[in-house]
């Protein structure tokens, strides 16, 4: 089930009546805000209100993938159209045919592909990789990111006729710090939604001071944060350990937590070498020289085990390969994994063996 | 005498809107304004209100001059477009390509703009009824 738009702030019922009046028109739909705003929630809902919700919302990331994994992810391949293509696959313009195509952060999109996806804008035709055909495409694209597009544009980053051709509907959500008022609802909704998820939690509701509290803060990570907030809540029943472990506004951070993890100093000669230790590993995942808030909003344990997992799986893939004389039949072997996931890996970790 | 013309005009900037609105009021029209794409739209699907000239700016917040010009080539099909952009060619070739009748660029003389909207509306009386 996808999750509503919730808020009762001018913005958002205007967002919620855009939707509305546009969601049946499937012109191109350009969504800006923030990381966490909810610009995936506002593209659900787009798809949710329209003619097209019986069909596909397919989702991909163009920050996600090398530019050569999302060019086949977009348009399909056909057999042997490279290395590793054993059969037929089809891309996302396939999948989400008559349906939604969310491009989510399409200002990360490497430039020739933007090339590309202009070409499929115009012409409502796409083929894929290998292929001499072009295939007709009836998708609604609806793209989001977080960065100032006219900024990338300026800085020729991105291209200015993609900008216009998307920015048909253009739908800027903004931060929850100025829009408070949806603070309240926000919180509602992700207690009842916990609870009915986790019954037997016991986290209780912030009360009138705390709320106020809650609202007075700055939440740069913005609903995704305030939903974090909650879910703890819900396990740590503690607000005054919730807020403990918040970032700090902007202004009043510059001196305690920088110091703690700029110079070792404040710790004790014992703890020194372990949090010298500590600190080498970590930084390995995260930029640790960022301001302390922005460094907080980015030590998700999920990110960083995936970030740790990668590189120890690139290591050992590369080790094997290495191994067996790049002979990837055996190593796949080796490894215990599938013939097209070892291919899918080394694509992803951009493993390629040494040129002869 | 014919009942006066009916315009819309849609840009986000209000001097501009404000402009417009006494000019095509004091050459005789019967004018409403809108500041972007969704509040033309609330009008154009007010069924009190009838429009026979719809003159668009084309970079707006909400739903863009090309979008709306996109919508009411599909939904008043009647209605006459004339589009202006100050924002280069771009805008103005999705503009074209969305069907506007007229595509003009910014700066323009408000008397070269009636005249056009005139010549829309005139060719448009010359159709035989059907």
């Amino acid at each position: 089930m996808s999750t509503p738009l919730i808020g009762v702030s001018k913005s958002i019922l205007k967002i919620k009546e855009l939707i509305n009046h546009v969601a049946n028109t499937c012109l191109n739909v350009l969504i800006t805000g923030e990381t966490g705003v909810g610009k995936e929630v506002v593209a659900q809902s787009l798809y949710a209100e329209s003619n097209r919700s019986t069909k596909n919302f397919v989702k991909i990331n163009c920050a996600a993938l090398p530019e050569t994994l999302l060019e086949s992810e977009l348009y399909g391949y056909e057999k042997g159209a490279f290395t590793g293509a054993h059969k037929k696959r089809p891309g996302k313009f396939q999948t989400a045919d008559k349906g939604v195509l969310f491009l989510d952060e399409i200002g990360d999109m490497p430039l020739a592909l933007q090339s590309k996806m202009l070409h499929v804008l115009q012409s409502g035709e796409f083929s894929p990789l290998g292929s001499d055909h072009e295939f007709k495409t009836d998708v609604w694209v609806i793209a989001a990111s977080n960065h100032n597009l006219e900024e990338r544009i300026s800085q020729k980053n991105f291209r200015e006729d993609l900008f216009y051709r998307l920015n048909i509907i253009k739908i800027d959500i903004p931060p929850l710090r100025k829009r408070k008022e949806d603070i309240s609802p926000l919180i509602e909704y992700y207690f009842r939604l916990y609870k009915s998820e986790y019954p037997d939690n016991h986290g209780s509701k912030p009360d009138s001071d705390t709320l106020a509290k809650l609202c007075d803060y700055s939440w740069p990570g913005n609903v995704r944060q305030l939903q974090n907030c909650i879910k703890k809540q819900m396990i740590l029943n503690s607000w005054s350990k919730i807020f403990e472990e918040l970032p700090k506004e902007p202004s009043e951070n510059t001196s305690d937590i920088q110091t703690d993890e700029q110079q070792n100093g404040t710790l004790s000669s014992e703890d020194n070498e372990f949090g010298n230790h500590r600190s080498t590993i970590i930084s390995e995942f995260v930029d640790l020289s960022t301001s302390s808030d922005k460094l907080f909003e980015d030590i998700s344990l999920k990110k960083i085990k995936k970030l740790a997992s990668n590189r120890v799986e690139k290591e050992v893939i590369t080790f094997v390969l290495e191994k067996v004389g790049w002979n990837r039949s055996r190593a796949a072997k080796i490894l215990k994994i599938s013939y097209k996931t070892l291919l899918y890996k080394m694509t992803e970790f951009d493993i390629h063996p040494p040129v002869k | 005498m014919a009942d006066p013309s009916r315009l819309l005009i849609v840009d986000d900037n209000e001097d501009i809107l404000s402009t417009f609105y006494e000019f095509f009021n004091s050459m005789g029209y019967e004018v409403k304004t809108a500041i972007d794409g969704l509040a033309a739209l609330k009008l154009l699907r007010d069924e009190s209100l009838f429009f026979d000239c719809l003159i668009t700016d084309l970079v707006m917040p909400n739903i863009s001059g090309v979008g709306l010009i996109s919508i009411v080539k599909k939904e008043y099909p009647h209605l006459k477009i004339i589009a202006m952009t100050g924002y280069g060619d771009q805008p103005g070739a999705l503009a074209s390509e969305a069907h506007a009748d007229v595509v003009l660029f910014k700066p323009i003389d408000l008397f070269k703009i009636e005249n056009k909207v005139s010549q829309l509306l005139n060719q448009n009386n010359d159709k035989p009824e059907d």
